[in-house]
């Protein structure tokens, strides 16, 4: 067996992980506060590349104020998500709330391209193709970019959950009547939390926008996300990290091998197979969290 | 603030007349999912620093009426039908939870409700404004260790893993990182050992005292709240049937025969008795 190859399946599965994470932690900023998972994540990383290619390309504002916009764009398109949406369902079954995401998410796919087109925009984020080579291994250069980002972007939530408003988030995740009861605004808490997630949306939809140009599928990322989040725990950012490497590297080394055998569509069952063991063997993921039996 | 104290007591009458006092509830009714009364025209005051017992059996409308106070009525789908609330003269029923808080009203749930995954030293945080300066947090906390020692031991545990006791104490002092006029005790002793018991209606005394915050404490263990407060209200079936001072109450043959055991002292027996039939109704 070709040890160079498995190695660049592994780096480039880590990469990919990497920022399949970035398209996860949105997800887990919303389930932390508000216990929704919310399946509008994947349109709304569609909507963030959407949004930083239409201020770089279409208005000419150079990239690092473009996305600065589209970030900010995206941080008031959740804003206004929850609190048109989401915070009249306040009471619903949760089966409701899912549903309703769900159905953003399809209705934001279709518009997607009727908004803005069906072609494929391309984003140029100044990478460059050619990839990195170390040794017999070839590592994209692209991934790599995505994955220093994703790590970073990973390491910001977890030092935003220990400042006072992350502290706030995680008391309205634990208890919403005793949050109002010490004067946290809820309602605002979760707001916020669907804020950082189009923020968060943002970044996973340039950086997947650079390497596989901007249209509809971007929100395909929405699987590999749920994959990441519900083995890494739907309230975990140490589990975004942590599965997403799994997912990612999963992802890469089995294809990798299977693909020319079965002739391909191995990683899309490798990523539903990670979704069905977790929820049957291990239902609150790697570091979700079960609830403390004490009395 | 000590001058003032003693200016309201030298003149009770004069001052009551003037100011409005710190809580003025009136004739106010509550249903819950718009048809089930759970109080039925209760009206009760509460001066400032002073400190208030709710007492009644189970279901008779206590945390109702704390919940009332404190807006968190609406969660549970209860709604205001009538009456009013006042504090300091002005109506708060139109404003929101945190509004209230923001005000000085803060309550501590049946129950205790601490975030089970935060630490202690979280659960503070939380509570505490997030505009509020630094140097604040830390003499809040400060003050919380200082009054609930243990905390400080465990400050960095789960506080979903302290005891029973420790989660109480936790209640209290998340409350009081908000820096109250009107703290609203719902069931303080529940579930708790005697002596624990003892201990914490000991500090809820204390803080009275030293930060003149009043205090409006439900209980059900009758005996030990007629202990700490100056006056009380007796709660039946949504209705106040009862109010007055303390040591007046105490001495009612009625409030002895079924609030305080046919004694004056704490009854062992019914305390455990009355958690369990808690534990059947949870
Ligand atoms: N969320 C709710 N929905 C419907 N009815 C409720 C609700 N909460 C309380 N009730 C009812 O309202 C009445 C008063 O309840 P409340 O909780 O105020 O009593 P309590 O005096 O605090 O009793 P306990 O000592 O058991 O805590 C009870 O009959 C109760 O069943
Ligand atoms: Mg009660």
């Amino acid at each position: 067996m070709d040890i160079a190859y498995f190695i660049e399946l592994l780096i480039n599965g880590a990469l990919t992980g990497m920022m399949y994470g970035l398209a996860a932690l949105g997800i887990v900023l919303i389930y932390k506060s508000s216990g929704v998972p919310n399946l509008a994540q994947g349109a709304m990383v569609m909507l963030g590349a959407y949004f930083a290619w239409i201020a770089a390309a279409q208005w000419g504002i150079p990239l690092p104020f473009a996305i600065a916009l589209a970030v900010v764009g995206m941080f008031l398109f959740g804003l206004f998500t929850e609190r048109f949406l989401l915070r009249r369902m306040v009471g619903q079954p949760i089966i409701m709330i899912v549903m309703l995401t769900l159905g953003l998410e399809i209705l934001l796919r279709g518009l997607g391209p009727g908004l803005f087109g069906a072609a494929p925009k391309s984003l140029d984020i100044g990478i460059g193709l050619a990839p990195i080579i170390i040794g017999d291994v070839f590592i994209n250069r692209s991934y790599l970019v995505g994955a220093i980002v994703g790590v970073i972007m990973i390491g910001l939530a977890l030092l935003f959950f220990r400042t006072r408003l992350g502290t706030k988030l995680r008391a309205v995740s634990d208890d919403h009547v005793a949050s109002w009861s010490v004067g946290i605004s809820v309602e605002r808490a979760i707001a916020i939390s669907w804020g950082l997630a189009g923020a968060s949306a943002v970044a996973a939809g340039v950086m997947w926008g650079s390497v596989q140009g901007i249209d509809w599928t971007l929100s395909l990322l929405l699987f590999p996300a749920v994959a990441v989040v519900i083995l890494g725990g739907l309230d975990s950012i140490y589990g975004v990290l942590v599965a997403g490497l799994i997912v990612g590297i999963l992802g890469s080394v089995i294809p990798g091998y299977v693909d020319p055998i079965v002739g391909g569509g191995t990683r899309d069952v490798v990523t539903s197979l990670i979704i069905l063991l977790t929820i049957i063997f291990r239902p609150h993921g790697i570091f979700g969290r079960e609830d403390i039996e004490r009395v | 603030m000590t001058s003032e104290t003693a200016q309201a007591e030298a003149e009770p009458q004069a001052a009551t007349d003037i100011v409005p006092p710190l809580l003025r509830m009136s004739n106010v009714e509550v249903a819950y999912d718009k048809v089930f009364l759970a109080i039925k025209g209760v009206s009760l005051e509460l001066n400032t620093g002073g400190m208030v017992a709710l007492l009644g059996s189970n279901g008779a409308g206590k945390s109702t009426t704390l919940k009332t106070i404190s807006g968190l009525l609406a969660p549970e789908r209860g709604a205001v039908n009538r009456g009013s609330v006042e504090l300091r003269g002005r109506d708060i029923l139109p404003l929101p939870p945190p509004a209230r808080v923001h005000l000085g009203i803060v309550h501590v749930l049946e129950g205790r409700h601490v975030f089970g995954h935060l630490t202690p030293d979280e659960n503070l945080l939380a509570a505490f404004p997030t505009r509020g300066r630094r140097e604040r947090l830390d003499e809040l906390r400060e003050q919380v260790y200082t009054y609930f020692p243990r905390l400080r031991e465990r400050s960095r545990t789960k506080a979903g893993y302290l005891s029973g006791g420790e989660q109480q104490m936790l209640a209290i002092g998340r409350a009081l990182m908000t820096e109250p006029n009107l703290l609203m005790l719902d069931e303080p002793s529940l579930g708790l050992a005697p002596m624990l018991v003892e201990e914490i209606f000991g500090i809820i005394r204390e803080i009275n005292k030293q930060q003149d915050v009043g205090i409006l404490l439900v209980e059900q263990n009758a005996a030990a709240a007629l202990e700490i407060v100056s006056d009380a209200y007796l709660l039946e079936n949504g209705h106040v049937v009862m109010s007055g001072k303390a040591d007046v109450l105490k001495q009612n043959p009625d409030v002895q025969e079924f609030y305080l055991g046919g004694t004056g002292k704490v009854d062992y027996h019914n305390v455990k008795h009355y958690r369990r039939r808690k534990r059947w109704l949870a």
